[in-house]
């Protein structure tokens, strides 16, 4: 059973339909969550906060070294070292949806592109493919094949460098000596199991490279952007914002001598995908072998969701009615996973089971009132939920904040009810359990794992491992995120072997001509994935024009607020699960380190080149909503 | 000597823009050689790495920096043009200044902080500030800016190609002597 609180059932032939008998199968009530956690209420925080000296509020605002605009408050019990209360906070609007609306379907490839300053090229993709399936275009083989690679190194773009200039400061002795002194001490004289293929020979030496701005590793980051980068445009012509991103495939010229500079930057991947898996192996088994209770940092139920990514050109073909079939066919699965376990890898399941909620949103709600819902099924005449995308309205309603009522700009997106996590991890997990990979020789699906065999460079061929996590936490994100950048990289190996072959045949096509229709109604979707995981736009055409279009990013998901049901959102339910591990009674001294990593293992990527027109102007930056909150020293 | 003269700023985003719009405009001018005119208004980990391209016996000798800066203390329309001292702030600043170029923030100051910090900029760096009226969406200066737009290219021209003019301008922090003076009173 696919769905277990909306009440959508399936029949002989798989074809999903809502339960008979159930008067309003979307309403709150009637499909409720089961069995997930809920926040305290408001109230009960408030009286615990005036009964108990030792249970305080802690604000990080803004969250440091996440791109973009992130808050985050908490109320933390000093006594337990637990955390009683989170709240994410999204502290900027991204007005995308509204910009859209009335434009020709072609500007959004390169508007909607702005909505980040890392990942702009996943936009515009995804924006592609929605164009392509509401006008029934589909790209030639190497169109395909050639934006699959350009993802793919905007993915090795962006992996290192959350990884070891985001993320990777949280363990690096300029953060462990202050916070835990005796975990670095400990580190000191810890041997690194895998020295002989990242060069450090104690865990403590790999702590002191992590240090921001001066750390071999961190430098070593900056330089690998680069060399991503150079790849990129390469094929692309501009990063992060590409022209060469059109419906129908790709408008750049491809010829083996542009394969054959590119290969040259996506080499030096293999060696630095080896280090990278290494270094973040050998610090993860690190913290568990010092204090066990690192494995509850960041720590929640498995619930991951992705929507799969790069295609394979002899099965896309741009249509919805298809795609469960082309979808199952992508290097990286598409898939729900629940508890742990794969639930479905079927993109039209996926896209029904999703709705968005704006109860603790700056938004007016959109459904109720007696406004008729639009699209009460999706195109292949699956059922579809009064929230979901396509039937969403953007009706921004900016207010003060309230805990008990609206408190971000993210909204609620949740699937089948519950609370989902985005990540590169989700695609790695997703394919590992699910067995669909085409046949290849670099990576191979075990059931539970996958088998990842990464060519001689500096260092020698590598066969290494991701194992689905016996544990979901902050650790298993990061050690996730740097095998995904292995995983990445075979991955563009196998479509450049595939890209090559079609040059070699003569094939240089890359793009199809199309045309935007006037007449009529269209609907289409983009199924994609950022670094960050889960990426989708939607998209309604009305005689030509946009009449919605609806973007769902990774940290729409993750950084989403509690539901209407007070489940938490993800990096909520983390830190709620987080144990305080810091080496400090003294509440004044604390940095909240482990809250820190927790949150920022997600990658957080909140829309941070945002411009949004009102009256008194544009906003281009971020701005805080208060001073009042922890200085985690941003290093 | 060799000269980069470099605009730093978002296209499009009306006064916030007149740095790209005098490159635009100087690029297509005839110069000394040694001069470059480009747009450097990307990643600023980018934009040192452009500048570490260049031949270490080539390297820039002098930048001359021209954006729109919104600071406090002046009025819309003023523009200042200072020798930066080249005084950095602490790690924290950097680092988080690092984390903006990365994730895709192009703002002067960060320009100069991390291309400073990682030993990118020459030493003698010129910086033409121009104090925005208007914050918004389209490709027209305010009127205020439009009147003085030739006024700083003419400055920026002289910058790129007078040493003696340069010497004439003040030594300042990121911002300008009149901000720096603001700061201590």
């Amino acid at each position: 059973m696919c769905f277990k609180n909306l009440p959508i059932e399936f029949d002989a032939q798989g074809k999903p339909f809502l339960r008979a008998g159930v008067a309003n199968p979307y309403a709150p009530t009637t499909a409720a969550p089961r069995g997930a956690p809920v926040q305290l209420t408001a109230d009960k925080v408030e009286e615990l906060l005036r009964r108990n000296g030792y249970i305080k509020e802690l604000d990080f605002d803004p969250v440091t070294r996440v791109a973009g605009a992130l808050a985050f408050h908490t109320v933390a019990d000093f006594n337990s070292r637990k955390v009683v209360e989170a709240r994410s906070v999204a502290t900027l609007f991204r007005g995308y949806e509204v910009i859209m609306v009335g434009r020709d379907p072609r500007d959004a490839i390169y508007i909607t592109s702005r909505a980040c300053g890392v990942c702009g090229g996943v936009h515009s993709t995804t924006s592609a493919m929605a164009i392509e399936m509401a006008i029934g275009c589909v790209p030639p083989p190497l169109g395909v094949l050639v934006r699959n690679l350009a993802l793919a190194l905007e993915f090795l773009y962006d992996h290192p460098l959350h990884l070891h200039l985001l993320a990777g400061p949280d363990y690096s002795s300029a953060m462990v000596g202050p916070t835990n002194p005796s975990l670095l001490a400990r580190a000191r004289s810890t041997d690194a199991p895998h020295a002989e293929i990242h060069g450090f020979r104690t865990v403590g030496e790999l702590m002191d490279d992590l240090n921001p701005l001066s750390g071999k590793l961190y430098l070593e980051a900056l330089h690998m952007t680069r060399v991503a980068r150079e790849a990129y445009v390469l094929i692309c012509g501009k990063y992060p914002h590409p022209q060469t991103i059109v419906p129908g495939g790709m408008s750049s010229t491809i010829t083996l001598s542009v394969m054959n500079e590119m290969f040259t930057r996506l080499a030096q991947f293999f060696d630095y995908s080896k280090k990278l898996t290494a270094i973040w192996d050998d610090l993860t088994e690190f913290f568990y072998a010092a204090n066990p209770a690192y494995k509850q940092v960041g720590s929640r139920r498995a619930h991951l969701i992705d929507t799969g990514i790069f295609d394979h050109p002899d099965a896309y073909d741009a249509t919805y009615a298809n795609a469960a079939a082309w979808g199952e066919r992508r290097w990286a699965t598409p898939g729900v996973i629940v508890d742990g376990e794969l639930v479905t890898t079927d993109l039209q399941r996926l896209n029904i089971g999703v709705e968005e909620f704006v109860d603790h949103s700056y938004y007016e709600e959109w459904s109720g009132n007696g406004q008729r819902q639009r699209f009460p099924s999706d195109p292949a005449g699956n059922p579809l939920s009064p929230y979901h995308p396509w039937n969403k309205v953007t009706k921004p309603r900016p207010q003060g904040q309230n805990w008990k009522e609206k408190y971000t700009w993210d909204t609620t997106p949740r699937w089948d009810r519950q609370s989902m996590e985005a990540g590169a991890y989700a695609r790695l997990w997703n394919t590992a359990v699910a067995r669909k990979l085409p046949p290849n020789p670099f990576i191979e699906s075990t059931g539970t794992s996958l088998n990842l065999r990464l060519p001689k460079g500096a260092l020698p061929e590598m066969e290494i491992e991701w194992k689905v996590p016996e544990v979901w936490n902050a650790f298993e994100r990061n050690r996730g995120r740097a095998y995904c950048t292995a995983f990445t990289a075979l991955v563009a190996l196998n479509n450049w072997v595939a890209a090559m072959d079609r040059l070699k045949l003569g094939d240089t096509r890359t793009s199809t001509p199309f045309e935007i229709p006037k007449r009529g109604e269209q609907r289409g979707v983009g199924f994609w994935g950022a670094g960050r995981g889960y990426l989708t736009h939607h998209l309604v055409l009305d005689r030509g024009a946009v009449a919605n279009y609806q973007i769902l990013t990774p940290s729409t998901w993750n950084a989403s607020p509690s539901d209407r049901w007070r489940q938490p959102g993800p990096y909520e339910e983390a830190v709620l699960n987080t144990p305080l591990l810091e080496e400090t009674d003294d509440p004044k001294q604390f940095k909240g380190i482990d809250i820190l990593r927790a949150i920022r293992s997600f990658d957080p990527c909140m829309p941070c080149t945002t411009h949004i027109h009102s009256d008194a102007g544009v906003i281009t930056r971020e701005v805080n909503t208060c001073a009042c909150g922890v200085d985690d020293d941003g290093g | 000597m060799r000269v980069i003269v470099a605009g730093v700023g978002y296209r499009n985003l009306r006064d916030h823009s007149v740095g790209v719009a005098v490159t635009d405009r100087l690029e297509r001018e005839a110069w000394p050689a040694g001069v470059v005119v480009e747009d450097l208004s990307y990643n600023p980990i980018a934009v040192v790495q452009r500048l570490e391209d260049e031949p270490s016996d080539q390297r820039f000798e002098r930048a001359v920096i021209v954006a729109a800066a919104e600071r406090t203390a002046r009025p819309a329309g003023t523009v200042v043009a200072y020798r930066w001292d080249g005084a950095l702030p602490g790690d924290k600043e950097i680092h988080r200044a690092v984390t903006e170029a990365v994730t895709g923030v192009i703002a002067v100051d960060n320009t100069l902080v991390v291309t400073r910090h990682f030993g990118a900029l020459p030493e003698e760096v010129v910086v033409v500030e121009v104090e925005p009226a208007v914050h918004e969406f389209g490709d027209t200066f305010s009127d205020i800016v439009a009147r003085g737009f030739e006024t700083v290219c003419g400055l920026v021209r002289s910058c790129a190609t007078d040493s003696k003019a340069v010497n004439r301008l003040p030594r300042a922090p990121l911002g300008g002597p009149v901000l720096a003076a603001a700061r201590e009173t």
